[in-house]
């Protein structure tokens, strides 16, 4: 069933196929994947810009941002079985950093927004799951009130810490 | 005759090449599924099992796998016998690693499909008869390297800390999705294979082909250390 090849062959073989993985991966694969560019192919071909991009796009938000707007943290406490929102005031395009933990259950939530001014009962979801902890951002689509329903379905209150900045005023709970 | 024969194996041959480059990724899964493992709840089985198919159809190291283990086969009473080991063993891992939330590094558990690559391919040539002189078991070889395909394909999907609710539903339809894509990318390589070997071109190449595939396994095995070793 093999193709069997007399050992020199086999040697060379095995020994070209390191050769040619090191190479590739050397100039090739590791920029483009990591930034590690040791021969500078990488750069002349412009792949490490690919390793740039995905760093810059996984990057906390930008300095300037956060200099002009310092974060803030708020505790919050989920109680045994209910559900509580929490909401920022926040004009059309006005952008929101945040991040959230739980004291370690995992609470089902809805992050969306409300128009101003509605009296219809509209709202719009940006992010619905049941997780222990997030981080991102969004960009409010339209002025209203912004922010997360939080529920808890076990038995046991679950605090929250919450940690935003960006451009919102707290409406808070 | 020979001409019309010459130029559909060239198309084929050019067709699998392209199923094997499309838009893989490694580490696995693009950011609009990620976004909707994240964000789903309950029972979604339709959702799952494409899923499942996607990542099989362009994950290119269990496809190099593959070719590495039908090769060599030329009966297709062999080529069932083996894709069945290699399918057992990635289903066991699969259910077992999400189930039991067992956590194993992604890196490693991609470092060790990079070595299965690198096995097969030195397999075909002949390696362990020539360099040990005895063959080892290839078909309990292929079941071994599935469960560690398996275990690659549970860390995928524990990235995501899935919700329990209908977890086992979700897994059941992801694994009918990933046997759905390994038949497709089979179909594909099968044909594409069946061509080569009816040219003259087979026996001189495949010494050059498996040399090509160990390459690609350590190139895989390279470039997941790396990341390990970064992490």
């Amino acid at each position: 069933m093999q193709h069997l090849i007399d050992l020199t062959t086999l040697i060379k073989a095995t020994l070209i196929a390191v050769l040619i993985a090191a190479i590739a991966l050397v100039t090739l694969i590791l920029p483009a994947e990591y930034n590690i560019d040791p021969t500078g192919v990488g750069q002349k071909l412009g792949l490490t810009l690919l390793a740039d991009a995905a760093e810059t796009t996984t990057s906390p938000p930008q300095p300037e941002i956060v200099s002009a707007d310092p974060e803030q943290v708020v505790e919050v406490t989920v109680p045994a079985g209910e559900g509580i929102e929490y909401k920022f005031r926040m004009n059309q395009h006005d952008k929101l950093f945040y991040e959230w933990i739980t004291d370690g259950e995992p609470l089902y939530f809805d992050l969306h927004g409300e128009p101003e001014g509605d009296t219809t009962g509209y709202f719009e979801s940006y992010a619905i799951a049941t997780l222990d902890s997030m981080e991102g951002s969004f960009t409010a689509p339209f002025t209203g009130s912004h922010g997360w329903y939080w529920k808890n379905t076990s038995t046991k209150p679950v605090a929250i810490q919450l940690i935003v900045n960006g451009q919102y005023q707290i409406i808070g709970l | 005759m020979l001409i019309n024969d010459n130029r559909a194996y060239r198309l084929v041959l050019l067709l699998a090449l392209s199923v094997v480059s499309s838009s893989a990724l490694a580490h696995g899964v693009d950011d609009n599924t990620r976004s909707f493992l994240q964000q789903n709840t309950g029972v979604q089985f339709g959702p799952f099992l494409y899923i499942g198919a996607k990542h099989m159809l362009t994950g290119y190291d269990h496809l190099l796998f593959l070719v590495g283990v039908i090769f060599f086969l030329y009966r297709s009473r062999d080529v069932l016998l083996y894709v069945t080991m290699f399918t057992v063993g990635h289903s066991i891992t699969l259910l077992w690693g999400v189930l039991g939330d067992i956590q194993v590094n992604a890196y490693l558990i991609d470092t060790i499909i990079g070595l299965s690559v690198v096995y097969k391919g030195f397999d075909n040539l002949g390696g362990f008869k020539r360099v040990f002189g005895r063959q080892p078991d290839t078909r309990l070889a292929v079941l071994i390297f599935g469960l560690f395909h398996g275990f690659g394909l549970a860390t995928k999907l524990q990235e995501f800390q899935l919700p329990g609710q209908g977890l086992l539903t979700n897994l059941l339809a992801f694994n009918i999705g990933v046997e759905l894509g390994q038949f497709a990318a089979l179909a594909f390589i099968l044909i594409a294979i069946n061509f080569w070997r009816r040219s003259a071109f087979f026996e001189r190449f495949a010494t050059f082909a498996n040399t090509l595939l160990m390459s690609a396994g350590f190139m895989l095995m390279g470039y997941q250390l790396t990341g390990f070793t970064l992490q």
